[in-house]
């Protein structure tokens, strides 16, 4: 048996969880409707019950080194189904920004980016960096018409984003090894490394999160963003490492098909981004629910897409005036969404992946027990 | 009385297609030659009852035997002056309705089921209405928040009230606590109850006298008239009233058989101590007189517990909420922890629970208490486990507040009277064995001592019985605030652990009760359950052997003995279920409407073919309360059963007297089957244990049988809620199927 935990609440973290989209937490009775209709809650595993009382009773060190808290795809249909309005989907999304900030390194950037007041600041830095590579004269060769070349050289965007892309890696990786040392002092001991291989491919299908029954939208949304995300993730990096070896010259031509490959992966990341928007707009819950952290990535996001085909719309129409400024917008907001990923919303791609590995069991004995559990909890039954 | 007996049968509701209603008539008139005999098609019409009134006045009739439906249908159609004799025969639920139409054997048994009405309405003689002078003033015993409700809601129904209160002044525990859990919507806000204003109330009534500092040294006689003796200090002093509403209230539970939960540590204190220290002034730790900063509070301490209370107390749980709330008022920081099995706060309370609830820092878990001590730091460390978390906690607080729960201020009559039957055997040391069977029981009783509160002078004990965990009890199923002794009805904490609101509307229960009790006494009726009776038992001494078996049977303590031990009869007291008539071996006990004589009558009147035809013969005996509705029930629900059998009421199964068996057997009935509620734990008997005492005896008739070489398994006993009708024809037809089996009674044709 474990030896007894010694409860001294950590009243802070509670006032956090409640601050940070967990308002209604006190209000959990410990019923445990949550855990029964949650699909990716299993028998070894279950969740949200537990993490509800752990939160109410401050116990944050429990709580940071729990993996359930990133199994949990905030599809709401606990919080549907709680009959005393606790609302376990939002205090999971509140304990999993607390991770964050938790782990994040270093630990004041943690709380910059989740608070308001801070965006200005957030903003300058990038936008600064971007200026000087603006101004910054750089020996280029002419270019046809109107490029974004001019201002934004190639090879400076280049070593610009392999530098961010560095950093961000770097300092992800600090956070997530002190993640995965927390995960396995708390017992989470699945072999991450040979666990990550299926946990990806579980991740790319989508699987847990179709298991949700409530928000259907928010699974098409996700998979379209997350999608998109990887096919211009290829793109970038192969168009990336073609420049680099002198075999390719941006800007492609249109129909260059690393280019419709790159549009239509825009188009699809837009696509997603507005569904999730809309539906944070339209459902009544999500509305009153949603947190600046929520909003601040979904936007950046959204902001990234659409500029982005902005900026190509603009090139294509050789529009001098605004092609850059908002090619500078751009700019800027990837800047934004990279150099904080690992303290915004966006660390999730790490913590959910490493947690998900983390808690591996096998790939047939998780799939049987996902598809018996799909076959019997009560969200099935009543809808 | 010169009885002059009308028939009336009626064929509607399919009777006359169920049975021949002409030959019926024949059975009446030619057997019985009763002057008057009639049918009808629709007797419970304008018609048809008044067929039965002109026979009544013109004086052709004055007993009336009406063949027709249940006796527990059309009561209101078929209802005479209440003292004539008029009987009842079943043949619309008991005859047509459950056996097979135009049969033989449904004829057979209608004609027996007239037989023996007839010869019961010739037994019967009409009733007598002569009650004595009847007192309506209510002694209310207890001056807490169900005493001061229940003196208020009688003097205001126009009763006088005489109000005894044991200690200097009134509002028991309601007046000491520092506020009161919600009790008007929203259900959130604890505060003031309102109480002192009714203290004035009951302190300024006309009608209500109140004596504090006084207790009950005697209470004599019965309900009516009771003269209750108090005593204060100064001279004894009587009052007599008619009923009695017991209000005493509880006291906590005592807690020093909690020291596995740490009481007897400093800082280790009830919610009764918590209560009366938030009153007084700040909350402080006693070890250090400091202000609190951490509270935990143990839920279900000493409840729900096979060691100590097993019940739930029903209010700890709001008063902890409430307590809570003062330590929040006192210190906005502190720490809040309640551990519990479950948190009880049904229907509005709910709202309170969630109001405490949503404060961040209380903090609430689900687990066991596993061990209370002092800490290094001088803290309280509680240690818990089975928790929501899935792992042992500890957690260190200041202070430890046990929410114990109540136990009720009452005295257990029967061991009192125990303890002083064996006080009375040591001293008269008639034999060693004896001496020494006695003190093992002096023993056992004798924290008893001194306990009484009413001191009734009744023979079965100086107070009320108790049943389970000592609170008062009678039938609680069927009629709350009742206790077992007629006239004395139980309110508030002391019936049942609850808060103050509930006590004030159990107070109005039991005082209706009350005052019903002494109107239908003044009528000279009985309560409850045969309420409106007008017969009682007499008892007829010339041949009374003083065995005592009446008095101790009794279940209400109507009979005492006087100098010479014979019984004495107190009919106020009496419930007429008439288990005395089926105690009594002399058969010196009858009813003017019901006795010995009158069933042994129509037993005989049932007509037994004899051993060459395939025709069995079983009697039931089933009970008025549970047995026979639920085989009206059968007939309701059109369900058949074997209609070998001939039912006779009684009104209990211990009014049974075993030489009914004898007479039924001798006249070659084949089997008897005795039908009533059931006994045991969760009883239902209405009389407490009428069908248990009925059980009883059976063991002896068993022993009878065997010597006159008849199977004993002819006789049997059969317990059943009403709501059990759906076995009852299997149940029957097994009876019958097994007495098939065992064969004819060898005495028929005797």
């Amino acid at each position: 048996m474990a030896s007894a935990l010694l409860v001294q609440p950590d009243t802070k973290f509670i006032h956090d969880v409640m601050q940070g989209g967990g308002a209604d937490l006190k209000k959990c009775f410990q019923c445990a409707t949550c855990s029964s209709v949650c699909e990716l809650s299993t028998e070894s595993r279950p969740f949200p019950r537990k993490q509800m009382i752990e939160a109410q009773w401050g116990l944050k060190k429990q709580l940071m080194a729990d993996p359930a808290v990133w199994l949990c795809h905030n599809c709401g249909d606990c919080t549907t189904k709680c009959p005393r309005d606790a609302r376990p989907g939002q205090v999971m999304g509140a304990i999993r920004r607390e991770a964050i900030k938790r782990y994040a390194f270093p630990r004041f950037m943690g709380s910059l980016v989740s608070t308001p007041k801070a965006l200005p600041l957030l903003l300058a830095l990038p936008v600064f960096i971007l200026y000087a590579i603006a101004v910054w004269p750089l020996p280029g060769s002419a270019a046809h018409g109107w490029e974004f070349g001019f201002m934004f050289p190639q090879a400076r965007l280049e070593e610009l984003f392999f530098a961010v892309g560095g950093l961000v890696m770097a300092l992800f990786a600090i956070g997530v090894i002190q993640f995965v040392g927390d995960l396995r002092a708390s017992g989470a001991n699945g072999p991450i490394l040979t666990a990550l291989g299926p946990a990806l491919i579980e991740i790319l299908t989508h699987r847990r999160f179709a298991k949700c029954s409530e928000e259907k939208n928010r699974y098409w949304g996700h998979l379209l963003v997350f999608a998109g995300f990887g096919g211009l993730a290829v793109v970038g990096t192969a168009v990336g490492m073609g420049t680099m070896f002198g075999v390719m010259h941006t800007p492609l031509p249109v129909l260059s098909p690393f280019k419709i490959l790159a549009n239509l992966c825009a188009l699809v990341i837009l696509a997603g981004a507005v569904i999730l928007i809309v539906r944070r707009i339209k459902d009544r819950d999500a509305r009153s629910s949603g947190t600046y952290f929520d909003w601040f990535f979904l936007l950046v996001l959204a902001s990234v897409a659409a500029t982005g085909i902005a900026s190509e719309g603009l090139r294509l129409a050789q529009d001098p005036t605004w092609m850059y400024p908002v090619y500078f917008v751009h700019l800027t907001l990837i800047l934004v969404l990279f150099l904080y990923a690992a303290y915004s919303k966006f660390a999730h791609i790490a913590y959910r992946t490493v947690a998900v590995a983390a808690t591996w069991e096998g790939r047939k004995q998780r799939l049987a027990v996902m598809d018996s559990v799909a076959t019997e909890t009560l969200a099935e039954k009543s809808s | 009385m010169d009885k002059k007996l009308g028939v009336y049968i009626c064929s509607g509701c399919s009777i006359g297609e169920s049975v021949d209603v002409s030959q019926l008539a024949k059975v009446a008139e030619s057997e019985y030659k009763v002057p008057v005999c009639r049918t009808h098609a629709f007797l419970c019409g304008a018609e048809g009852v008044n067929l039965i009134r002109e026979d009544l006045k013109q004086g052709t009739t004055n007993a009336v035997v009406i063949a027709a439906c249940s006796p527990r249908a059309k009561t209101a159609e078929f209802s005479f002056d209440p003292r004539m004799v008029l009987d009842r025969v079943n043949l619309r639920e008991q005859v047509a309705w459950c056996h097979k139409p135009n049969d033989e054997e449904t004829q057979a048994l209608a004609e027996d089921d007239l037989r023996m009405g007839i010869v019961r309405a010739q037994k019967m003689e009409p009733l007598e209405s002569a009650p004595e002078p009847i007192s309506k003033s209510i002694l209310v015993v207890g001056g807490g928040v169900a005493g001061i409700s229940a003196a208020l809601a009688a003097a205001t129904a126009g009763s006088d009230v005489v109000l005894v209160e044991k200690q200097a002044q009134l509002g028991g525990f309601a007046a000491k606590v520092k506020k009161d859990i919600p009790r008007h919507p929203p259900y959130t806000e604890a505060g003031a109850d309102g109480l002192a204003s009714r203290i004035q109330a009951v302190a300024s009534h006309p009608r209500i006298k109140v004596f504090c500092s006084t207790s009950i040294t005697k209470t004599e006689g019965q309900p009516g008239m009771f003269d209750v003796t108090l005593q204060n200090g100064g001279q004894p002093f009587t009052h007599r009233v008619g009923a009695i509403v017991l209000a005493t209230g509880w006291k906590p539970y005592d807690a020093s058989k909690l020291s596995g939960l740490g009481y007897g540590l400093p800082d280790v204190i009830t919610n009764v101590e918590f209560e009366q220290m938030a009153a007084a002034g700040p909350i402080t730790r006693p070890s250090t007189g400091l202000p609190v900063e951490s509270v935990l509070f143990v839920q279900c301490a000493g409840s729900r517990d096979k060691d100590h209370l097993p019940y739930c107390s029903s209010t700890c749980c709001m008063n902890t909420l409430k307590q809570a709330e003062y330590v929040r008022e006192q210190n906005s920081e502190a720490q809040v922890f309640v551990v519990y099995k479950d948190i009880v706060t049904p229907g509005q309370y709910e709202s309170y629970y969630q109001k405490v609830q949503d404060q961040p820092l209380n903090f609430f878990m689900k687990g066991a208490v596993t061990s209370v001590a002092t800490g290094a730091d001088g803290r309280v460390n509680v240690s818990l486990d089975g928790t929501l978390l899935g792992s042992p906690m500890l957690i260190p607080v200041d202070l430890v507040v046990l929410a114990t729960g109540m136990v009720p201020n009452s005295a257990d009559g029967i061991a009192i009277r125990t303890l002083h039957d064996a006080n009375l055997k040591v001293a008269r040391n008639e034999s060693d064995t004896q001496r020494q069977e006695a003190e093992k029981i002096v023993e056992q009783y004798k924290h008893h001592e001194g306990t009484e509160i009413l001191n009734l002078t009744y023979r079965q004990g100086p107070d009320l019985p108790v049943l389970r965990d000592g609170f008062p009890d009678s039938n609680f199923i069927c009629f709350p605030y009742e206790t077992l002794r007629t006239g004395i009805y139980a309110a508030g904490a002391v019936r049942a652990p609850m808060d103050s609101t509930l006590a004030e509307e159990d107070a109005s229960g039991a005082v209706m009760k009350a005052i019903q009790s002494v109107q239908m006494a003044s009528e000279g009726q009985a309560v409850h359950p045969r309420a409106g009776d007008l017969s009682f038992p007499s008892f007829f001494l010339q041949r009374c052997t003083s065995c005592k078996r009446c008095t101790e049977e009794c279940p209400f303590g109507s009979l005492d003995e006087d100098e010479k031990g014979t019984p004495r009869f107190n009919q106020y007291r009496c419930r007429r279920c008439g288990i005395c008539m089926g105690a009594c071996p002399e058969r010196i006990v009858s009813f003017k409407n019901y006795s010995v004589d009158m069933i042994a009558s129509m037993i005989k009147a049932i007509e037994v073919p004899d051993e060459t035809e395939d025709k069995p013969r079983v009697l039931i005996f089933a009970c008025e309360n549970d047995a026979y509705p639920a085989l009206d029930m059968v007939g309701l629900s059109r369900a058949t059963y074997d209609a070998s059998v001939r039912i006779i009421p009684l009104r209990c199964l211990g009014s049974m007297n075993i030489v009914w068996i004898a007479d039924a057997l001798s006249r070659g009935i084949d089997g008897v089957m005795l039908m009533g509620c059931k006994f045991g734990d969760d009883y239902q008997c209405h009389f407490l244990r009428g069908s248990e005492l009925a059980d009883r005896r059976l063991v002896n008739v068993k022993d009878t049988l065997g010597r006159l070489q008849l199977e004993g398994d002819r006789i049997q006993l059969v317990q059943l809620a009403i709501d059990e009708c759906g076995r009852l024809p299997q149940v029957i037809d097994d009876f019958v199927g097994k007495l098939r089996q065992l064969g004819p009674n060898p005495y028929k044709g005797f």
